[in-house]
């Protein structure tokens, strides 16, 4: 991606760091954006529901969009002269905006002067002036009434308020002060951090709900480096060094707990500063500053529900939060050990998500002060939890088996809305994904969802599932798609199952009953691939890709696997059928079906390769064997049957595609009925000798060089 | 003699002749069979019974009886048994009317051939079930699997229709789902061992010719229940056995030590094959289930689990029942749901089914693989469908041969072929979870109104689609007065006269309603029929025990679903909607029924 990049595109982006546009109450998210020419901007974004960012905010880039068609553009109107970005309003029709499909931007920008408002296009210079004033107000209120669109068809649905849940509102409702902001976001740490890593090129990641914060964050951030650097340059008198450049990363392909280094990446970025919680996954690229933003907390409310849920005050208790609470844990235990409780441990945020408590490693304190770190001699399973804040479900799921009980104190943003007590305890939320497990484990075609492109391993890791399904005989294939919802994934019909490669917040899927087929993680395959011999639920969960074995060893044990098996099958008639196996009965005979757990049925399609990767597998036996001298007799008795003898074939065997069998095809075969105007594997049209057209001219075509006219 | 026992004829013992004349000077005579037959019987059973010894042994011997000399010791009851076990042995009765009344195969098969067989009736293999032909294709029928003593394999115990099946002989095993032309359920694999099962008794034996019963070795692993065995490649398959029960019953089982789970698995594996009735599976809240025809017989096979075929502790639930989603009325307005990129729209109606209909799809008798012709036919003789509906079913759901139907209403769409498969599936995973708590819906029609679709291929696959039929399916629904079906037991009661009230007092208690009541003409025995409902049922049989101090016995089965009474399942203050709160709860869903608008997207 670095090395395609033109300066021109490099200097559009500086030009248009945040770019949100909004039409009405809706509020859009542009994810690309691009520099044709000198004036020419190509955008795509999706649209969220997103609210109204309160008044207008300088460096928002109000956009005109269209579809995919490339409309000419509308309008356009430049908001604010006074800061260094350009602005541009327009709307978009209501009908385009549902439904995340994507819209191309395709606007004209003129280069700002200084007294004059830039302008875009020839509509827009009436609406520039209409909106002469920098006053944020009268900007809204323009805003909610349309402007004239061309296209009628923009009344076609009604007006839908934008559903917003009251958390996701946080940033929007409450407006702060830019002292409490720079508390919050941490500006001098973070200022400090990049000046000792000599960091130029910073790229801002924020999650949803904090990207109204966001320009305010790049003015505070550039305004506390330019600080900085002025001291430095007093103290030593040094040269001013070229002023820090800012990036703010707008939506993140994946999930906001994660780094998205692709999109730093994009900016060309040294470092990335990621905001909110976090699922602290080891990153491969980028060193990341991670700013909690951290939350405030009632502490007389937490000691009175903590002494309330644990009366006893010799009871064994871990005191944890999530991370944007993390803060406040230290004094609250320094609270309760003052109010008697002997055995309350904390604890301090580690990067190791595969810690005994993910990302956290526990703390005791001795009786002369000292803190200590504790992890490696307790065990966790003698210790109940009191989770400050509302975990995410992965952690929920993960800690419900490792330790002896779990309370969750509510905090401000959710207690509002009921979604605590409606909450299904953790027992119930495991056992559902163990029927979601179950219903893989007699899947014949598995997809894998690539969910992340930052966390570490994740190509091995997505190698090392591959080989697992493929060494169970089953087909797997490789989708990309984004952020994943119910739509993009019932397109691959075809697929029985899902498994996310990604982080281990974002690899649960929550409220997956709107999923065609189930979507589970890779340590759920990897139970479910187990067999119904080996697998064991005990209870314990692991969300991420961390657990997953590398290939190679998966591999000897699947060998075992068929060692038995073919044992067992072997058990009934002992000599009689290992004499029979290896002739002309290898091949033909089927393979038993697989019991499925989940309808109690006998299912024969779940493992579609292992005719394959047996043909296969005796292929690549058969020159082994014959480079042994003595063993050629016996090959050729082996092989001849298999190869010679003409066997009549049933005429609904698998589909291949170019002479690979294709579970996918033969689902488009089998399963539908309607099957579009072509099809890359009917074996109808058998090739036919190339003939060599006539040429020349009308008066007289030739065909070949010499032959006579005809 | 033997036929002069049946009917209006009579022996005269003045005259030692037979005449069919009831009445000689002026006296009744009886009956031969009543002579002949029904008067020793009587003797004997007033002599023994009456202890008069001498009596017994004068009747002993003009029967030409012998007995051993312990049971001449014998009294009363004892003593009736073994006589009557010397004088009318039943087995050999039995065996004898068998062998002197059936038909045999030659002559069963070739009446019986389009009961036996799905397929075409002139194809090779009916034509050689019809002659029984040893030398023809094979046909075998396995109806049951039995254990071996190998544990966990078993014999696959069937008859032999034609052909003959010998050792190493590689057969087409076609599982109950098999359709020819597909492979689905069709496996190919060689005999290893054909067998003679005589009662408890196995012998090996070389082949096995049509008509007769035997027992296979080695093909147990393609097999759950039953299946068709074949060597013909055009073979259709032989017609499933139906049971009258079916498994309304159900316990979640759990091992009480995690590491036992692979166990416990094969164990379910086992005893789902070992018993027709029984369907072992999961839910969606990740427990398995055993399924079962009632509580005993689950607590049976439950028993069995435990101790035979897992062989590890167990937590076992108490039963639940299995309850079905319907529709009581048309929905009010037509259910809209657009696609998530609001470029399609489906609308649809939901109306509830005819019961008459829903039992034949379930017994059968209709079926998604009926020529469509034939079965328009009969919809509309026989249910008063619209010919034109009938004929345009898309599919029956759920598992493609459940008892609900998508019918396509539209006229005139563009694209419909295109979009059947995505709705089809859509309708499949619908009927399989219902919106109210994730039952089966059951005995709904629901009819495609009309579909608005966009023009470009991309923007109508199967991720627009396929969850855009569900929603439309669930907001129809729920437009449409939803109900909750649940299983109805037939309860036969046999009970003297003098303990009637106590059999009425718990049915009235369990909800039951007694339909039918008659006296065993010659007993003080009445025999009581009532419906019960299964949710009922648990701990009927003990409660009417000491309701009539144990002179009742019910037999129950499966008989139909109704409708459970007591308001709508979407009111949680009503007694249906504290079921489907239970049930929610249960499965580890939300507790509050998404409403409508969940669903129903506004034009």
């Amino acid at each position: 991606m670095r090395g395609n990049k033109s300066i021109e595109t490099a200097e559009v982006m500086a030009d248009v760091d945040l770019v949100l546009s909004m039409n009405g109450s809706k509020v859009l998210k542009v994810v690309k954006h691009q520099r044709a020419n000198g004036h020419l901007v190509w955008l795509s974004a999706h649209s969220h529901d997103l609210p109204i960012p309160g008044p207008l905010l300088p460096g928002v880039l109000y956009g005109i969009f269209r579809t995919s068609y490339r409309y000419r553009p509308h309008c356009g109107q430049l908001l604010s002269p006074t800061e260094k970005f350009s602005m541009l309003h327009a709307q978009v029709p209501r009908r385009h905006l549902n439904g995340g499909a994507e819209f191309n931007l395709y606007a004209t920008i003129t280069p700002r002067s200084p007294e004059k408002k830039n302008t875009f296009g020839p509509d827009a210079k009436e609406d520039a002036a209409a909106a002469d004033d920098d006053n944020d107000d009268i900007m809204a209120s323009e805003l909610s009434t349309a402007p004239a669109l061309s296209t009628p068809a923009e009344h076609l649905f009604e007006h839908v308020a934008p559903e917003v849940s009251p958390s996701e509102n946080e940033a929007q409702s409450q407006r702060r002060s830019d002292h409490e902001l720079a508390n919050i976001y941490e500006i001098a740490r973070t200022a400090r951090e990049v000046r000792q890593g000599g960091w130029k090129r910073i790229a801002l990641q924020f999650p949803d709900t904090m990207l109204g914060d966001a320009p305010w964050v790049v003015q505070a951030l550039s305004a506390a480096l330019q600080s900085l650097h002025t001291e430095a340059e007093s103290e030593t008198g040094s040269a001013p060094p070229k002023p820090e450049r800012i990036y703010i990363l707008a939506d993140t392909s994946y999930s906001s707990c994660c780094v998205d280094e692709i999109a730093a990446e994009h900016a060309d970025a040294d470092v990335v500063v990621h905001y909110g919680r976090s699922c602290l996954s080891p990153t491969s690229r980028l060193p990341v500053i991670y700013v909690f933003t951290q939350h405030e907390l009632d502490h007389g409310a937490a000691l009175a529900a903590f002494a309330n849920e644990f009366p006893d005050k010799q009871e064994k208790v871990i005191v944890m939060a999530d991370v944007t609470y993390q803060d406040h844990v230290p004094r609250i235990v320094a609270a309760l050990r003052s109010q008697g409780y002997a055995n309350v441990l904390s604890t301090a945020i580690k990067h190791d998500p595969m810690g005994r408590i993910p990302n956290r490693t526990i703390i005791s304190s001795s009786p002369d002060g000292d803190d200590t770190d504790a992890d490696t001699d307790l065990d966790p399973k003698d210790y109940s939890i009191f989770h400050i804040s509302a975990p995410p479900t992965a952690l929920l799921l993960a800690l419900s088996s490792r330790v002896k009980s779990l309370y969750i104190l509510p905090t401000t943003t959710t207690t509002t809305a009921d979604a605590t007590p409606t909450l299904p305890p953790a027992q119930r939320l495991l056992g559902r994904r163990y029927a979601r497990l179950l219903s893989l484990a007699t899947a014949g075609i598995i997809g894998i969802l690539v969910n992340t492109l930052s966390v570490a391993n994740y190509l091995s890791s997505i190698d090392s599932i591959r080989a697992q399904i493929a060494a169970k005989g089953k087909k797997s294939y490789t989708v990309v798609v984004g952020k994943l919802n119910p739509a993009k994934l019932a397109n691959f019909a075809e697929v029985d199952g899902w498994v996310v490669v990604g982080c281990w917040e974002s690899s649960l899927v929550e409220d997956d009953s709107a999923y065609y087929r189930p979507v589970i993680t890779p340590f759920e395959l990897e139970m479910a691939l187990a067999g119904d011999e080996k697998r064991v639920w005990t209870g314990e969960w692991w969300g991420g890709i961390e657990g997953v074995k590398p290939p190679v060893k998966e591999e000897e044990e699947e060998e075992e696997d068929n060692d038995k098996e073919e044992k067992e099958n072997g058990d009934g008639d002992g000599a009689a059928e290992t004499t029979l196996d290896y002739g002309d009965i290898e091949d033909e005979e089927s393979e038993p079906p697989e019991f499925d757990l989940r309808t109690g049925r006998l299912v024969s399609h779940s493992r579609p390769m292992r005719m394959a990767a047996a043909a296969a597998a005796a292929a690549a036996a058969a020159p082994k064997k014959g480079s042994g001298g003595a063993a050629d007799a016996a090959v050729d008795g082996v092989s001849s049957p298999l190869s010679g003898a003409l066997a009549l074939r049933p005429k609904a065997e698998l589909a291949m595609v170019n002479g690979v069998v294709s579970p996918g095809a033969e689902f488009l075969r089998s399963q539908r009925t309607w099957q579009g105007l072509g099809s890359d594997f009917s074996a109808e049209n058998d090739s036919t000798a190339m003939e060599e057209g006539r040429s020349g001219v009308a008066r007289g075509y030739t065909v070949g060089e010499n032959s006579e006219r005809r | 003699m033997m036929e002069r026992l049946w009917g209006d004829n009579y022996f005269n013992p003045k005259t030692k002749k037979w005449t069919k004349n009831g009445t000689y000077e002026g006296k009744q005579l009886e009956r031969a069979f009543n002579q002949f037959i029904l008067d020793p019987i009587f003797k004997i059973f007033a002599a023994v019974m009456n202890f008069k010894k001498d009596e017994v042994t004068s009747l002993l011997e003009k029967l030409n009886l012998k007995l051993s000399v312990e049971d001449r010791d014998k009294e009363g009851k004892q003593l009736l048994k073994t006589v009557m076990r010397t004088f009318l042995p039943a087995a050999d009765c039995l065996l004898e009317m068998m062998i002197l009344h059936l038909p045999s195969p030659v002559t069963a098969q070739r009446y019986r051939v389009e009961t036996l067989y799905e397929g075409p009736l002139d194809d090779e293999a009916a034509i050689s079930i019809r002659d029984c032909n040893p030398k023809g294709p094979l046909m075998l029928y396995v109806s049951k699997m039995v254990p071996t003593t190998d544990k966990g394999r078993f014999y696959a115990f069937g008859r032999v229709f034609s052909g003959t099946v010998r050792s190493g002989l590689k057969v087409r095993i076609q599982g109950p789902n098999y359709t020819p032309g597909r492979k689905e359920d069709l496996f190919i694999k060689a005999i290893q061992r054909t067998v003679l099962m005589m009662g408890g008794k196995v012998e090996p034996i070389d082949d096995m010719p049509a008509g007769n019963i035997v027992g296979l070795v080695g093909i147990d692993q393609f097999l759950l229940k039953s299946g068709t065995l074949t060597t013909s490649d055009t073979a259709h398959n032989m017609k499933v056995m139906k049971f009258s029960v079916s498994p309304v019953v159900r316990r979640s089982v759990q091992c009480k030590n995690a590491q036992d789970l692979p166990k416990l698995v094969e164990g379910l594996k086992r005893l789902s094959k070992s018993d027709p009735c029984v369907l072992t599976m999961s839910n969606e809240s990740g427990e398995h289930v055993v399924c079962g025809a009632g509580e005993l017989h689950l607590e049976i096979c439950l028993k069995d689990l435990e101790e035979d075929h897992a062989g590890v502790p167990l937590i076992i639930s108490d039963p639940v029942v299995s309850y079905r989603e319907t529709v009581n009325g048309k929905s009010s307005i037509t259910a809209l749901s657009k696609s998530p990129n609001k470029h399609n729209r489906l609308y649809m109606t939901a109306e509830p089914m005819e019961e008459e209909l829903s039992k034949e799809i379930e017994s059968g008798r209709i079926g998604p693989r009926d020529d469509f012709k034939a079965r328009a036919r009969i919809l509309a003789d026989d249910f008063g469908w619209d010919v034109t509906d009938a004929r345009k079913i898309w599919a029956f759901g759920p598992d493609t041969n459940g008892a609900n139907l998508l019918v396509d209403q539209t006229k005139a769409v563009q694209f419909m072929s295109e979009i059947k498969d995505s709705v089809v599936s859509g309708f499949q995973w619908a009927t399989r979870e219902g919106p109210i708590g994730e039952e089966q819906m059951r005995s709904i029609r629901f009819n495609i109104m009309d579909v608005t679709l966009h023009a470009d291929a991309i923007h109508r696959g199967g991720g627009q689609l396929i969850p855009t039929a569900r929603r439309v399916l669930y907001a129809a629904a729920l437009l449409a007065e939803p109900a909750l079906l649940e299983p109805v037991f037939l309860v036969e009661i046999q009970v003297p006269e003098s303990a009637m009230g106590g059999v009425y007092g718990v049915l009235t208690r369990r909800r039951g309603h007694v339909f039918n009541e008659e006296q065993r003409p010659g007993t003080p025995l009445f025999t009581i029929k009532a419906y019960l409902p299964v949710n009922e049922s648990f701990g009927f049989n003990a409660d009417l025990r000491q309701g009539t101090s144990g002179q009742a016995f019910p037999t129950l089965v499966f008989d139909h679903w109704q409708v459970l009474p007591g308001g709508s399942p979407l009111d949680p203050t009503s007694k249906v909607g504290a079921v489907v709160l239970d049930m929610r709860k249960r499965k580890g869903l939300k507790v509050e029924v998404p409403s409508v608008e969940n669903y129903y997207d506004k034009l």
